[in-house]
């Protein structure tokens, strides 16, 4: 089956859609559902009359024989799963060049990102990488367990991205280019199918129990008709949990055994399995022990802790499924420009290069472009950090994603879609995001080995027993699996993650990825970003300096009376202040300031050297009044009247967050893409040593790749997007809520609201989490190593084995719930705290 | 004792009856959201969120 890519097609007579009526009742050729009466999708294949239930099997089919693989049909062991409809499928290959979902590397090479449906553990992603490096075309595949994407890169000559889709179908997976809506319904259904097949197991062990305690509690045996009776009724409810609600187990360990590895899952069915057929054996033959209750109470205890651990999962994940997309949906486009000024909208996804957009005032650059026409400022936040807008003229450049703050722009695309600088930095965080190592690894390992061991010491013992107790071999034998079932061992870390997850998630921290505890326990150095950081991003005054007649007061009114009806950031930070007296003739000189007649009087608010053409005096001596802020000045023609300071305000809580971390022992540096002189001050007013300023996003990539070459685990908490490569590399990166949508998808934690305070708690509870693993893991060592050797001495019994396994799992899900219950932190203990703004006094700053 | 007969039988019977409407409460997602119902049923407001 894996290497059906070789295989050549023989017959390859065209014989496609013909409208002839059905004749036999055939299962659907490809998905093996029944065809509906007098089904018209019919085709020739292999020399036969095929029928097909639809036209999106009927389609599938046909491009598979296209692609030379219709050796799948004969090499596969079930049917493929039916597909949601032909338009799903095919229509990829068209809709994936324009929406973005199909990324072109170079001429021929085409690359995307696909959420995987049906991964289930290290081998799925194992096989999937595996069986789609050998199709034909496809040259690199990457497939993230912990995100369940799969990073697939093709040769667009030799396949196409329906192929690689039905290639994942072929072998019981489903693909899809990644979706947040299609993720939400997936996710449901996921949940909806363990929940059934959890409550069927927990049914069926309450009435099988029931049935099983008459044999339990008398002491000379249950009549035996009544016995009869009993086990039959329990073979019946025994049925469903073993067909269908411990099924996926069998399915993972028949995979696990195809592919000659050890899973977790190996044991569980050799002993569901063993024990249910010996079980119904004893009971249609009338002869012999039964052990349905240890089956269903076995299957029931497990399925519950994954549940939990579903459920806990996907909570974390359901708040992050409202990502909205960074860039507009649609794009005026200019079809006439210059000619015309008409506008048609259009996807923004479909513009091509040479098209020319307007984009309105307030509205995001929705590509790449260079501005023809028009002037006003863009703030680039999203892509740069810097909070302060850019003024673009005609000729200047202007990045998707940007915001065009004043007055609208005719901009000329160069770039679009995918091609985009935005869409690079998401990309590349990505990747990082993908090529991560994988911890989890060594943990597979690890349970291999023991499982593996398991299964040596249970076939030595059913020998053992065998050439001395044959009546007891298949008691004893069970009695080893079940009580050794390494539940306690898998459940130690899940549990333990989930009700952190759970804990933390309650007081508005997301956990989104499973590392993420793990890695904030190890994290020794934590890296924080400036703007909407440990900043607010907001723009506030942060001081003045009166220099003339005018005290402050009467300072500020002036400059917010000539700042009045402007949508600069600036008149956005002193719209707060004093009534002001009416001002005359207002001009606005874009990226200088603002001039106008206040009483008679000229007056010019704005940057220090155009202020200065009014009166020409030398600037005075101010530097000491913010020298990380932004400078304004405020002049009439007869000199300097005052000194304004714009900045960024410190976030409430950063300073006691710092002590608390350096109190804790962790390194604190700051990175910023600001200037150096900003970023040093706004460290020093939140008490962080090491600082670098002027960090573009590489820098920032490699200072954190620099930590980690020193063995140092690095946790970042950053914003925007110029962060998300940073946050890709850091071991665990950590965003505010208010951090933009593609950070938040990058991090691995996400604090929802704007307390970064919380951040303190988050570490500590990471590390209380490790402290309980590690107790679980104890545990569950401790237990086996007294349970295995009593239950291959025959001392115990199976409901004894379930009933010890179960308690021991109890035991350490109890132990780990103990992290949800006593939240051991408080995060209000902090917002009374609102501290050391930047304030109002110079001295801090 | 014969009533056993029927008793055993029927208790399996209903078994399969609860677990079939289980099924079906499920598939009709009345455990897709486990919390919003509990707190719509205190909101005073009667229109629709």
């Amino acid at each position: 089956m894996l290497d059906s890519s070789s295989t050549v097609l023989a017959s390859n007579s065209a014989a496609l859609l013909s409208r002839r009526a059905a004749r036999a009742e055939q299962p659907c050729f490809h998905c093996g559902n029944a065809n509906p009466p007098g089904t018209q999708w019919t085709a020739v294949f292999d020399g036969a009359d095929r029928q097909f239930c639809c036209g999106g099997c009927l389609a599938i089919a046909q491009t598979i024989r296209a692609a030379g693989l219709t050796a799948f049909y004969a090499r596969r062991t079930a049917p493929a799963a039916r597909p949601g409809s032909a338009e799903d499928w095919l229509g990829y290959d068209a809709a994936g060049e324009t929406a973005g979902w199909i990324v072109r590397v170079d001429a021929d090479l085409r690359e995307t990102s696909l959420l995987l449906e049906g991964i289930q553990c290290a081998a799925c992603a194992w096989l999937n990488e595996e069986y789609l490096k050998r199709q034909a075309g496809v040259v690199a595949v990457s497939v993230n367990l912990a995100t369940r994407r799969a990073l697939v890169r093709w040769d667009s000559r030799a396949t196409r991205l329906s192929a690689v889709l039905r290639a994942i179908a072929a072998i019981g997976y489903r693909a899809y280019p990644y979706d947040p809506k299609r993720r939400e319904a997936l996710a449901k259904r996921e949940r909806r199918a363990l929940l059934t097949r959890t409550a069927v197991a927990l049914l069926a062990m309450m009435q099988v129990m029931m049935f099983a305690l008459p044999g339990y509690l008398s002491a000379d045996g249950v009549e035996p008709q009544f016995q009869a009776l009993l086990g039959w009724a329990s073979l019946v409810l025994t049925l469903p949990v073993v067909l269908y609600s411990a099924a996926p187990f069998f399915r993972r360990a028949l995979r696990d055994l195809r592919l000659m590895r050890m899973g977790m899952d190996v044991p569980v069915a050799l002993g569901v399995g063993g024990a249910f057929v010996a079980s119904a054996w004893a009971t249609i033959t009338a002869n012999g022990v039964v052990y349905y209750d240890s089956v269903t109470m076995f299957v029931a205890l497990l399925l519950c802790g994954r549940y939990v651990e579903l459920r806990a999962r996907q909570k974390a994940g359901e708040a992050l499924e409202h990502v909205a997309p960074e860039l507009p949906a649609t794009a005026e486009r200019l079809t006439a420009y210059p000619r015309e000024l008409t506008t048609d909208v259009v996807a923004a996804v479909a513009l091509q290069t040479g098209d020319v957009v307007r984009v309105a005032s307030g509205a995001v650059v929705p590509a790449d472009g260079e501005v023809v026409d028009g002037r006003s400022s863009v703030e680039e936040r999203i892509l740069t950090g810097e909070s302060w807008p850019r003024t673009t003229a005609p000729g200047d450049p202007v990045l998707a994603g940007s915001i065009n703050r004043d007055s609208p722009l005719i901009v000329r695309v160069r770039k679009a879609g995918p091609a985009t600088a935005l869409a690079q930095i998401a990309r590349l965080a990505e990747r990082a995001a993908n090529e991560r190592p994988r911890l989890a690894k060594l943990a597979d390992r690890a349970a291999a080995w023991f499982v593996a061991t398991l299964l040596l010491i249970a076939l030595a013992t059913a020998i053992g027993w065998w050439l001395t107790d044959p009546t007891q071999t298949l008691a004893v034998t069970f009695a080893v699996l079940v009580v050794s079932c390494p539940c306690a061992l898998s459940l130690a870390t899940p549990t333990a993650l989930a009700a952190a997850v759970g804990a933390l998630g309650r007081s508005g921290v997301l956990v989104v990825r499973g590392h993420a505890l793990e890695a904030l326990a190890r994290a020794r150095h934590v890296v924080f970003d400036k703007t909407g950081t440990l900043t607010t991003g907001d723009i506030r005054l942060i001081n003045v300096v009166a220099l003339g007649s005018h005290d402050r007061d009467a300072c500020i009114a002036i400059a917010s009376a000539l700042e009045q009806g402007s949508t600069h950031p600036i008149a956005r930070a002193l719209s707060g202040h004093w009534a002001s007296p009416t001002v005359d003739a207002v001009t606005a000189v874009l990226g200088s300031g603002v001039e106008g007649l206040i009483d008679g009087r000229r007056y010019r608010f704005g940057r220090p050297q155009w202020v200065q053409e009014l009166h020409g005096r030398a600037p005075p001596d101010v530097n000491d009044v913010a020298p990380a802020a932004t400078a304004v000045a405020l002049a009439d023609e007869s000199g300097w009247l005052g000194w304004f300071a714009f900045g960024d305000a410190l976030r409430p809580g950063v300073r006691a967050l710092v002590d608390d971390l350096s109190s804790q022992g962790l390194a604190l540096t700051l990175l910023s893409g600001d200037r150096a002189t900003t970023a040093a001050s706004v460290a020093r007013s939140a008490g962080i040593a090491q600082v670098q300023g002027d960090a573009r996003p590489e820098d920032k990539r490699a200072f954190i790749a620099g930590l980690q070459q020193g063995g140092v685990s690095v946790a970042m908490v950053g914003d925007g997007v110029n962060d998300a490569a940073a946050l890709a590399q850091a071991d665990v990166s950590l965003s505010l809520g208010s951090a933009s949508d593609l950070a938040r998808w990058t991090s691995d934690v996400v604090l929802l609201g704007d307390d970064i305070g919380r951040i303190a708690g988050a570490l500590a509870i990471a590390r209380r989490t490790r402290h309980i693993i590690l107790q679980n893991i104890a545990w569950a060592l401790a237990y086996n190593a007294v349970a295995i050797p009593l239950a291959v001495s025959g001392a115990l019994t199976p409901l004894a084995a379930a009933v010890g396994m179960s308690a021991s799992s109890l035991l350490v899900v109890a132990n780990a719930l103990r992290l949800g219950r006593d939240a051991a932190w408080a995060p209000d203990r902090r917002s009374d705290v609102v501290t050391a703004q930047l304030g109002s006094g110079g001295a801090t700053s | 004792m014969e009533i056993l007969y029927l008793l055993i039988p029927l208790s399996v019977v209903l078994a399969f009856l609860i677990g079939g409407a289980f099924w079906w409460s499920v598939k009709s997602g009345q455990f897709d959201d486990l919390e919003g119902p509990a707190h719509r049923i205190i909101a005073d407001d009667d229109s629709p969120p």
